[in-house]
């Protein structure tokens, strides 16, 4: 093992330059994993020495290593790169295969054959020579066949898998953009193979070793993993794909320790695929609130010293550093300023958020649905700044389809409570609205809705009597919006937003807390 | 090739020396397989290549000190001369504790003789908590320290080096913003970080009444040359002469040589012929085109919103509202060629490069909201406006990576093109290809 | 002025090259000239971006197609990746569906494999008339669903459908076999004199059927006591 250190030191300051010195920490060699030669955990490669020790006769330990290396950074610094990319393959893969453990294995072939490819392609590398050498069975070996034929380089392969790698050979895996499309087709073509290494799996009940590594959310850290669905949620084309993803690594990012609200609350919290979706896909519109400045208090005090010219009054002339003369250039004279005081301090006030799930509303949990998705943008704007949020989920309140969540900051909560859906008639309890409105003082009102709320007049004479801050969302533009309009168009407090097509919700929302809390200050 | 003549070592020395008795905190970068605290290298490289060098930090973690040992110890002036030199920002500063006042006896009998500051008439400059200071006074020391020149009542005084060390505390109330064209004046801004718990009690055990660098008598023989009025090259040579006893006394007493003034000098120009190599020119151009591209409107300029829907936003010229200075590369290729020298690499490459570039950025670049945004609430161990340009700086490396033969082999082509050949440019996303057309187009 | 790129004077890099850079150029190339195919009989049988459904019209887009796939060398897989260029609209001007089954029926026919498979099953459009003129000793098998008019004028070939069809599969078909798996539309063999269609699923209707035996569930359906053959 000390002469594989040895070795690892000479190498791979070498391979750090070649693959343009990537943010990695210095490998460790560690015992053990004979069939494994590499392991990736939160950036630090695992080299297995026994591995190593195993190919000796073989090939050099030199060029075993280095190849190795060659594997490992390539897949951090290409394919798959982050952990959002990792779960675009898998959710590609698992809509051409549909069953997670060969999508994931699936997906771990195709990150190894870009990985190497790429490495093939554009640096110089002892990868041919390693795979060589390695076993050659089942899914290995039409690999390996596929690379003798993509990187024309002999390795030993004898078998007629021509057919197969004929089509293998056909996919574009340096081409990043296409990636979903390729790792489709991949999937397709060995999909056979991989029902068969399962079934072996489960007869051995072993799994099948990768020999350079599996490829598994062991492989990121909580932050990336966090980033991860970040991103992912936002390039999703809905909810349901998402969910579907999340659903099938729930038990392994509870493993990992990620719970909902974000990282390392421990394995408590199950997490709620489209509680995720929308905490996430918020957190990619989430608005920057400007910090209350000071009030101006109105008097004048000296503030510094500037050079006093012929002509300037002399009454804020400042003797004392200007030596007792009065000429230019070496008196100064004092420039005043407006101090800054507390005043009234002004804190951001907590928001009820009034959403409505009616019938007419699109269901958050099967559809990407914009006003909740505007209701977690607000939401997130408002707990940024230290305020509270309370929600008041309707559809036909009178027949307790309803929910009150009274003023607090958790996060989870809330979003449980925006996410909820009723998908019944559409009616407040104004009541409800008014009890919550004492919680809190003087908190601003987002409410979200498609207006198609029975008591709608009701409604508008209750915002006709409040000095709250109002902001409505509505979808579409119907006589009751008209009515709406109509009714509180002379209610300075009270904002509208019409709504056109539902991809403007987020943005005009979090615009117009942006004015709201510039005209306050 | 980089010069290994020994500076380097003295160089590295003074770094090991201030980490383990002066300045303690954590390293929190790595380079070349070295890990470094980036305050004190920074501190270093800034000293060695005659930068400016904005420090932030809460107060009370170092911001000034650091920059007191580094210029203490590379331009060998005791701690107390360089205390005495120090401007400190408050709104009442006047030009005439900056840069000098008038002999009042002179003045007296009708005669203009300026009494310089110290500030002025030593080559290291640390200004304290200039945020505090009114725009003008801010503009005025940069101004000076940019050009090397202080006048004074008809007078002038020419530095022939300097090095300055600003600090900042975060914008609170009461302060000064420093507006972005002075800002922009820094090469680098860094921050000085809380060490954490367990060598916060080390600095707390250490007694305040010993400080190595500190030498009462050198520095009253420092102060009365510093007071004369004789001719300032003169005195120069009169404050050389004392460094180099001074000199010598670390030597023997601490074990740590300082630099004399014609080895900075030779240093100076070392930095200078350290080549850069073409990887990390090729990706300096790159992130010079995606903080400067608009496709919509020529350049980027602060005045001037992102349109939506562009074709480039993928790139960081969608993310950002403002445009590159040409002080950035300026900054970056100084300060990676004096981390090379420093490292005793042969060029600069990609990693010293992307080492310096996120600290050359970070007070340079005007983020929009929604970047931000997106962002801040994420982990991490720097302030945010170093950790946005981290993250800028590494996607901007990811698209390199993933395109680099191609992109070099572009800019071959365009060496052609812009001698007159007849070839036809390479197409590419990125912007720096459409900046490569204009400029051959343009010629 | 100075060069601004004097630095990478002479620098172009040697960028290697591997076999796979060459599969997908060629096929990149094979899939342009097969589109400009499809271009031509566009711009000869659909000029108004309309184009009738009729027996004339059929004959006369599949001899231009013919023409149009001379001397193109492509594989299944090549028709496959038409098959999915269709579906999206920056590489193909436009589609219509009934001229491109015409036009993917022509490169099955003259491909130089017996057998085709067309792994259609994430294709957003149902293409219609594939399996046009299908000859004896060829096999396609068609993963997915298909539209109308599937395996008209079969000719010995056999195409199996494993997914669903929609109106008059088969009709007009001569000899060979149709399978498939599951549902199939209105109007099914509709003017065929022979051959077999074998349904796994159900089938909404038959057409007016002249020879040939239609299965559905395993059970022959044409003719039967309640089906018998049609006259024209």
């Amino acid at each position: 093992m000390k002469e594989i250190e040895e070795i690892l030191k000479e190498i791979w300051p070498k391979a750090r330059k070649k693959h343009l010195f990537p943010q990695l920490p210095m490998p460790q060699v560690v015992e053990g994993g004979e069939e494994v030669a590499l392991e990736m955990k939160s950036k630090q490669l695992q080299i297995s020495a026994s591995f190593l020790e195993g190919m000796k006769g073989l090939i050099s330990l030199e060029e075993a290593l280095e190849a190795v290396l060659d594997h490992g950074i390539s897949h951090y610094m290409y394919c798959p790169w982050d952990f959002h990319t990792h779960l675009t393959l898998y959710s590609e893969a698992k809509k051409a295969l549909k069953d997670k453990r060969l999508a994931q294995k699936a997906t771990s072939y195709f990150m190894d054959v870009v990985a190497n490819t790429y490495c093939v392609k554009e640096r110089e590398t002892k990868l041919p020579e390693l795979y060589r050498r390695l076993p050659k069975e089942g899914v290995q070996e039409i690999l390996a066949s596929l690379y003798q034929k993509i990187w024309g380089i002999d390795l030993g392969v004898e078998g007629d898998h021509s057919e197969r790698v004929r089509r293998l050979a056909r996919i574009p895996y340096l081409e990043k953009r296409l990636w979903g499309e390729s790792i489709k087709k991949f999937a397709k073509v060995i999909e056979d193979l991989l029902e068969e290494e399962i079934k072996a799996e489960q007869g051995q009940d072993k799994k099948v070793p990768n020999p350079l590594g599996e490829h598994s959310l062991d492989n990121y850290s909580l932050e990336e993993i966090d980033r991860g669905l970040r991103s992912f949620a936002s390039t999703v084309e809905d909810v349901q794909e998402f969910k579907e993803t999340i659903e099938d690594l729930k038990e392994e990012l509870s493993e990992r320790g990620y719970a909902i609200g974000g990282m390392g609350r421990g394995e408590g919290n199950p997490i709620d695929a489209d509680l995720l979706y929308y905490m996430k896909l918020a957190e990619n519109y989430t608005l920057p609130i400007r910090k209350l400045p000071l009030e101006k208090s109105g008097d004048l005090h000296p503030y510094s010293h500037s050079p006093w010219e012929v002509g300037k009054p002399f009454h804020d002339i400042d003797p004392w550093t200007s030596f007792g003369k009065i000429m230019p250039g070496l008196t100064q004279t004092w420039v005043r300023r407006e101090g800054e005081i507390y005043g009234e301090i002004e804190s951001t006030p907590d928001c009820l958020i009034i959403i409505d799930s009616s019938g007419s509303m699109t269901n958050p949990r099967e559809r990407l649905s914009y006003a909740v998705l505007g209701a977690a943008c607000a939401c997130n704007a408002y707990l940024k700044n230290e305020a509270r949020v309370a929600v008041y989920n309707f559809s036909d309140a009178f027949r307790g389809n309803k929910l009150l969540l009274e003023f607090s900051r958790e996060r989870e909560a809330i979003y449980r409570a925006i996410c909820r859906y009723f998908g019944g008639g559409t009616a407040l309890d104004l009541e409800d609205i008014a009890y919550l409105l004492k919680q809190a003082d003087q908190p601003d009102i987002f409410i979200i809705t498609d207006m198609q709320i029975t008591n709608l007049e009701k409604l508008i004479e209750f915002f006709s009597g409040i000095e709250n801050r109002v902001t409505a969302v509505h979808l579409g533009h119907n006589v009751h919006t008209a009515r709406f309009r109509e009714g509180l168009k002379k209610k300075r407090n009270i904002s509208l937003f019409l709504v056109r097509e539902k991809e403007d919700i987020p943005k005009i929302v979090l615009g117009k807390i942006e004015e709201y809390w510039s005209s306050s200050l | 090739m980089a010069c290994k003549n020994g500076y380097q070592r003295k160089v590295r020395d003074v770094y090991r020396f201030i980490s383990e008795n002066l300045y303690f905190n954590r390293p929190d970068i790595e380079v070349k397989g070295e890990r470094y605290n980036s305050a004190l290298l920074f501190g270093i490289l800034t000293a060695i290549y005659g930068g400016k060098e904005l420090i932030i930090g809460e107060p009370g973690l170092g911001k000034t000190t650091s920059a007191e040992y580094v210029g203490c110890l590379i331009y060998r002036y005791p701690l107390g001369t360089i205390w005495g030199s120090e401007v400190s920002g408050h709104p009442e500063q006047t030009e005439e504790k900056i840069v000098g006042r008038p002999h009042l006896g002179e003045l007296n009998r009708g005669n203009e003789v300026v009494v310089w500051s110290n500030f002025v008439q030593i080559p290291v400059k640390i200004v304290d908590e200039i945020n505090r200071l009114p725009e003008t006074k801010q503009s005025m020391i940069l101004d000076g320290v940019d050009r090397g020149n202080w006048e004074y009542l008809n007078e002038i005084l020419i530095n022939d080096e300097y090095v300055l060390f600003a600090t900042a505390n975060y914008q609170d109330k009461g302060t000064n913003t420093i507006i972005a064209p002075l800002v922009d004046r820094f090469d680098v801004l860094v921050e000085s970080r809380h060490p954490g718990p367990n060598i916060a009690l080390q600095i707390g055990r250490r007694s305040r009444l010993e400080n190595p660098l500190r030498h009462p008598d050198f520095e009253r023989r420092f102060h009365e040359v510093l007071r004369t009025q004789m001719p300032y090259e003169e005195k120069v040579s009169r404050l050389e002469e004392l460094c180099d006893l001074f000199g010598e006394y670390l030597k023997e007493e601490l074990g740590v040589e300082g630099l004399k003034k014609e080895e900075r000098q030779e240093i100076r120009r070392e930095l200078a012929r350290v080549p850069v190599d073409l990887d990390a020119n090729a990706f300096l151009r790159m992130v010079l085109a995606e903080f400067s591209f608009c496709h919509r409107f020529g350049q980027k300029r602060s005045v001037e919103q992102c349109a939506e829907g562009c074709h480039y936003t993928g790139y960081i010229c969608y993310h950002v509202r403002n445009c590159a200075s040409n002080r950035l590369p300026t900054s970056v290729i100084g300060y990676s060629q004096a981390l090379a020298w420093f490292l005793e690499d042969d060029e600069v490459d990609i990693e010293h490069i992307r080492t310096v570039l996120p600290f050359a950025l970070a007070h340079r670049v005007q983020w929009r909201d929604s970047y931000i945004s997106k962002k801040e609430g994420e982990g991490r161990n720097d302030p945010l406006q170093i950790y946005l340009a981290k993250e800028a700086t590494e996607e901007i490396f990811q698209r390199y990576n993933e395109q680099r033969d191609y992109l070099l082999e572009a800019l071959s082509v365009a060496y052609q093109a812009f001698e007159g050949e007849e070839v036809t440019p390479l197409d590419g996303d990125h912007p720096l290809y459409e900046e490569i057309k204009k400029d051959i187009g343009s010629k | 002025m100075r060069n601004p790129f004097e630095e990478f004077k002479g620098q172009a890099t040697k960028r290697r090259e591997i076999p796979l850079d060459q599969i997908l150029r060629s096929k990149e190339e094979t899939l342009s000239q097969i589109l400009r195919g499809y271009e031509n009989l566009l711009k000869n049988e659909a000029k108004d971006l309309v184009w009738l459904m009729q027996y004339s019209t059929v004959i006369k887009a599949y001899t231009i197609a013919e023409e149009g796939i001379k001397g193109i060398d492509y594989t299944a897989e090549d028709i496959e990746e038409f098959c999915y260029a269709l579906d999206k609209t920056d590489q193909i001007p436009y589609l219509i569906t009934g001229p491109a089954g015409v036009y993917i029926s022509a490169l099955c026919n003259h491909a130089k494999e017996d057998e085709i498979t067309l792994r259609l099953q994430d294709l957003n459009v149902k293409i219609n008339l594939l399996g046009y003129r299908l000859p004896e000793g060829k096999r396609l098998i068609v993963e997915g669903n298909v539209g109308d008019f599937t395996g008209i004028g079969l000719d010995g070939g056999e195409l199996i459908v494993e997914g669903s069809a929609k109106n008059y599969t088969g009709a007009g078909m001569k000899r060979g076999r149709i399978v498939v798996k599951n549902n199939v539309g209105f109007n099914t063999g509709h003017g065929m004199t022979g051959g077999e269609i074998v349904v796994g699923g159900r089938i909404k209707g038959l057409g007016k059927i002249v020879g040939g035996k239609i299965y559905e569930r395993d059970h022959l359906i044409f003719p039967s006591e309640e089906m018998k053959p049609f006259f024209f």
